[in-house]
């Protein structure tokens, strides 16, 4: 920590003294690859990210760190903030006090956050789609990740994991059903069986999104002008009546929802519900290693497909050294370090690169990766994403279920 | 020297008081300004009583405070009657002069916080929990489903049994003290004059511990009408208590309800205040009139 402080102060004063270096604005991204590699050999580059998760912060300290060193032989500094609104307030303060030379190279930021960067003009020019392993392996057009909770993404941030929504049932105590429709039949005939978390509740959310989705379809939420938001409380209405549909089946007959994720979770390990849930897919493989899930626990995914959401990394529009970034950013999507990266060994996040894009021995290099049993296949779940609608229709809807499910 | 003496007491409090003062009186004057609409930051600055009328006005708000006045009312009850017949039993004990091990046993609940008293509920009276486990193997229910509905129930009863065991010891500790100021005397001296326990419980034990019982129901019914731990629990997601509904109003990310939330924290603050000076006068009262 102290290290990564006084490394953080170093590169400051170093900037201060040598202002007449090339900021992010002024770089050529339309130059040789090879000239960014070249010209990152033997410099700094400070990666912001939220630094709330261990086994995130090993994958960094034990593979990408001296990975990029030896490869590159760049110095990867990760400075870890409590808080990913700390580093958009920092670049913010960097730019009202002027200062065009500012700390940070890379940031980790998704949906709400790059929403406010790219609102204060606090990225860079758009460089994503100039990288050789994105324009190899990944797809910038797929919805999911051209559109980033309903902001266009434009190349501002390159795409780097993906999270993805699953439902997960034990298949020695039940069946489950294909689709949201066919849930409207299971839980008549199982009443009392299936229930999600009240809304706010992050996952509860996501449940009932899909449930719109199917009910009032996503199109109208992907157009470029934004809805009113009598509009959006009329198109929801088909989404509360399933929704209402359903309640009487439902656990305690609908009358009480878990308060939270983690009581859904308990009501499914003790048996009193068939079926949990998590917008995360290696969750319930995690759970059944730890013990608290039975060994039979499986996830599935809707035949509709399930919200999927993208993280990216994106290069402040006054990074002190583009090109490293760019080098450092482009490794973190090779297949090597996506691999690693989806190892839940080391984290257990999903890749962002194809695999059908990669070579024989890359995709070898996921496939030999075990993600439990409970876990759906990579492939399966790569082929039914559905793209998060803009969050300020999220806030809304949240407030809607409220009303029209949980009071009527 | 004897200057500084005097005052580094003072300087000593003074980092707690500083703190105290910065981030509970600034937080509730912060909550203050914003339930009045005084909210710079989305570029509200001036101030009107709308939030309140709002809050007053939401079906959800009412239904809340039904629901609270409920529970903190039938809590109060059951915690008051339970802490008195503790508090009797202890005196009982004091009479055949037995060594305080109850006032320990009683103390014990006092010192679990409330979320673990909420958790426990949910551990052993959920459908799933303990109890129904137990059911399940002695054959009682063939399924949790058919376990009675305990926790989360819509009345209240699951907030309600857990503040009664919750409080009871709370307000027999409050009660005891003046009981174990009877001296084992009076008892001789009703008895002389042919009373019977009970006569002597109904003319002079539960007259002399009236004040402290008001003070200390008072205490009670304040607390379970705006404690947030319990209720988030063991409530059910409609109606919520009053706080658990303003948290949720809080969090719901749009800034106008936060105004709201913090209009419906506020009038929790004031009639917390307000029932808190009254507890404060009948302890006062009780304690100053003494045993004439």
């Amino acid at each position: 920590m102290k290290k990564v402080v006084l490394n953080g102060t170093l590169a400051v004063l170093v900037i201060a003294g040598c202002s007449e270096q090339t900021a992010q604005q002024e770089i050529d991204l339309n130059q040789e690859w090879s000239t960014f590699e070249e010209q990152a050999k033997g410099t700094e580059v400070n990666l912001y990210m939220w630094g709330g998760s261990d086994s995130i912060n090993q994958y960094f300290d034990n593979w990408v760190i001296p990975r990029v060193e030896e490869t590159y032989d760049i110095t990867l500094n990760r400075v870890p903030v409590t808080d990913t609104k700390e580093i958009l307030t920092q670049v913010l303060d960097e730019k009202t006090a002027g200062k065009n030379e500012g700390s940070i190279d890379i940031m980790w930021i998704n949906g709400e956050n790059f929403k406010t960067a790219k609102d204060n003009e606090l990225l860079g020019k758009p460089f994503s789609d100039k990288l050789p392993n994105v324009q190899n392996f990944v797809d910038l057009e797929v919805p999911q990740i051209a559109s980033d909770f309903g902001i266009p993404v434009e190349n501002l941030q390159a795409p780097w994991g993906t999270a993805q929504f699953v439902m997960t049932y034990d298949e020695a105590r039940s069946d489950y059903p294909k689709s949201l429709a066919d849930l409207e039949d299971w839980v008549q005939q199982y009443p009392g069986k299936f229930t999600y978390p009240a809304l706010p509740d992050f996952t509860g959310s996501a449940f009932v999104r899909h449930v719109i989705y199917q009910e009032v379809g996503s199109e109208v939420f992907f157009e470029e002008a934004l809805m009113e938001r009598e509009e959006v409380e009329e198109l929801l209405e088909p989404a509360w009546t399933y929704l209402n549909a359903i309640e009487p089946y439902l656990w305690r007959e609908g009358e009480t929802y878990p308060e939270s994720l983690a009581r859904l979770d308990q009501l499914f390990a003790n048996g009193e519900v068939d079926f949990t849930m998590a917008y995360d897919p290696i969750k319930a493989a995690a759970e059944v290693q730890n013990g608290r899930f039975p060994e039979t626990t499986r996830n599935f995914i809707w035949d509709e497909g399930t919200l999927s959401n993208t993280h990216y990394l994106a290069i402040p529009y006054n990074s002190p050294n583009p090109q490293g970034a760019l080098v450092v950013i482009n490794e973190l999507l090779s297949a090597e370090a996506q691999a690693a990266k989806m190892d839940p060994a080391n984290w257990g996040d999903l890749p962002v690169v194809e695999l059908a894009k990669l070579s024989e021995e890359e995709q070898q290099l996921f496939s030999a990766i075990d993600l439990g049993e409970a876990t759906v296949p990579i492939r399966e779940m790569e082929q039914n994403r559905l793209p998060e609608i803009p969050s300020i229709y999220v806030e809304w809807i949240e407030e809607s279920w409220l009303e029209h499910v949980a009071q009527e | 020297m004897s200057m500084w003496r005097r005052n580094k007491y003072a300087l000593f409090v003074l980092p707690a008081f500083l703190l105290t003062i910065t981030l509970f009186f600034g937080g509730l004057a912060d909550g203050l300004l914003k339930s009045f609409g005084y909210f710079p930051a989305i570029g509200q600055d001036t101030l009107r009583l709308s939030f309140y009328q709002q809050a007053l006005a939401e079906r959800a708000f009412q239904d809340s405070l039904f629901l609270n006045l409920r529970v903190a009312l039938l809590s109060t009850i059951f915690a008051s009657i339970l802490g008195i017949t503790l508090a009797l039993v202890l005196y009982a004990f004091q009479l055949r002069s037995k060594r305080p091990w109850l006032l320990r046993l009683l103390q014990l609940p006092l010192t679990i916080p409330h979320l673990a008293a909420g958790y426990f509920m949910v551990l052993v009276f959920s459908q799933s929990g303990l109890m129904a486990r137990l059911a399940y193997a002695v054959g009682w229910i063939d399924a949790p489903a058919e376990f009675p509905v305990i926790v989360n129930d819509a009345f209240g009863w699951g907030m309600v049994v857990t503040y009664a065991w919750k409080e009871a010891p709370f307000v027999a500790l409050l009660l005891y003290p003046v009981l174990a100021r009877i001296g084992s005397g009076w008892y001789d001296t009703a008895r002389i004059y042919g009373a019977r326990p009970w006569n002597y419980i109904s003319t002079i034990l539960l007259p002399a511990i009236r004040p402290a019982l008001l003070t200390a129901s008072l205490i009670v019914f304040v607390y379970t009408l705006t404690a947030f731990e319990v209720p988030y629990l063991l409530g059910v997601t409609y109606p919520a208590t009053l706080p658990v509904y303003a948290y949720q109003l809080y969090t719901s990310g749009n800034f106008e309800d936060r105004s709201q939330a913090l209009a419906i924290f506020w009038l929790l603050t004031v009639v917390t205040l307000l029932f808190g000076w009254i507890a404060y006068r009948f302890y006062r009262k009780s304690y100053d009139r003494g045993w004439e």
